[in-house]
């Protein structure tokens, strides 16, 4: 899946945080309920994920660089901040990152479910890329999710177990002319997530990616027609990913139904790259 | 752990934390010497370690891995109390510089004024 410009992030504030030496405290009645932390959940597929939380009772804690809409919705339906929190920052802010989860980790008591969902993309072949999108697409998509995951398995360790999923693509697994750095990003936190797995599986941390094909989203409405229809050829189930189709994958993995899978990642293509 | 604690408590809580996450792991309780081995001595795994320094991140409230200490730089229990007390001392120093938590609070808030006008 390929997003243009970034699904973003940030810290509202710094209220109970282990570098200061203080204590977390936990929010009343927080400490019986899934507590999931989507980064990049203003939008797409990362807004689908919160919602998804939400409903299935889990505290939900989301960062992006803009206040969508979407995130000033689930604001005015949160109770009282008791189960949904946003903050801004940017990705390349690795201070704000782990003070974010900290502040999370305050809030909510814990954090069950991590979801490495924020990414960006700058199209165009490497040769002619600018170096600053090369360094900006290696920041977001893989330093942030290395950044958050080590602040988050901190906290997983210490409440015994866990569960991390990254957000892969296709692209990661088979080339594709124009997304050189994006695959490159992706194929890493495939990496990521098998090292990981190894290394936290034996204290009940489970990591897994979902590697996403092509699926309705904003970057699919200004596909050409003809490429549109070339995609839909070439996939066996003849349709396009609907943004759940991918959501549901990420919820299965952070279900206690896949308590027995980690290391894996789940292609969620219709078949194109089978 | 709200007070800077003395070099004592540093190793206290260390040893401690050790222990448990040795009992946890074999179910017997055993004294923890500085001059002990993590690994060869004691047994400790990598994962054992990053337990025990997940855990004394709360107690104590530093990371000296973070920035200041290199995790490969620890073999015994005494180079891991001293890399809490090394911590410590230069944190409290950088804490009475710049009034810790509330200057991190509008240091934080700051970055995100600056996020929000991007």
């Amino acid at each position: 899946m390929l997003m243009r410009g970034r699904t973003g992030i940030g810290a509202s504030q710094l209220a109970s945080h282990p570098r200061s030496g203080r204590i977390a405290t936990t929010t009343a009645g927080a400490a019986s309920r899934k507590v999931a932390l989507v980064t990049g959940g203003s939008r797409g597929l990362g807004a689908e994920l919160v919602s998804g939380f939400l409903e299935r009772r889990c505290a939900v804690a989301t960062l992006s660089r803009t206040k969508t809409e979407f995130i000033k919705q689930t604001l005015r339906r949160s109770r009282r901040g008791n189960d949904f929190h946003w903050a801004a920052l940017d990705a390349s802010d690795h201070d704000a990152l782990q003070d974010f989860v900290a502040e999370v980790t305050a809030r909510f008591g814990r954090i069950d479910v991590l979801v490495n969902n924020m990414g960006m993309a700058v199209e165009g072949i490497l040769p002619t890329m600018r170096t600053r999108d090369i360094v900006d697409t290696v920041e977001v998509n893989l330093i942030a999710a290395l950044v958050v995951s080590h602040a988050c398995s901190r906290v997983m360790l210490r409440q015994g177990g866990g569960c991390i999923v990254n957000i892969s693509s296709i692209n990661a697994i088979r080339g594709q002319a124009g997304v050189a750095v994006y695959s490159a990003t992706k194929a890493a936190l495939d990496g990521l997530t098998r090292s990981l797995a190894r290394e936290l599986g034996p204290r009940n941390i489970r990591v897994n990616s979902v590697a996403p094909g092509y699926f309705e989203s904003d970057m699919v409405k200004h596909m050409a027609a003809d490429w549109k229809r070339r995609i839909l050829r070439r996939t066996p189930l003849g349709r396009l990913a609907r943004i759940e189709d991918v959501a549901n994958a990420v919820q299965f993995l952070a279900s206690d139904q896949a308590s027995f899978i980690t290391g894996q990642t789940i292609v969620v293509d219709g078949g194109i790259s089978c | 752990m709200l007070t800077r604690p003395t070099p004592r408590e540093i190793e206290s809580v260390v040893h401690r934390k050790i222990r448990a996450v040795l009992e946890e792991r074999s179910g017997e309780s055993r004294p923890i010497r500085g001059v002990d081995k993590l690994n060869a001595t004691l047994g400790l795994s990598s994962l054992d370690l990053a337990v025990v320094v997940a855990e004394l991140e709360i107690e104590l409230g530093a990371d000296p891995f973070a920035k200041l200490v290199p995790i490969t730089s620890v073999r015994s229990v005494d180079d891991l109390v001293e890399a809490y007390r090394k911590a410590l001392v230069l944190g409290a120093k950088s804490a009475e510089q710049d009034e810790g938590l509330d200057a991190a609070m509008r240091r934080a808030q700051r970055r995100r004024a600056r996020t929000v006008r991007k």
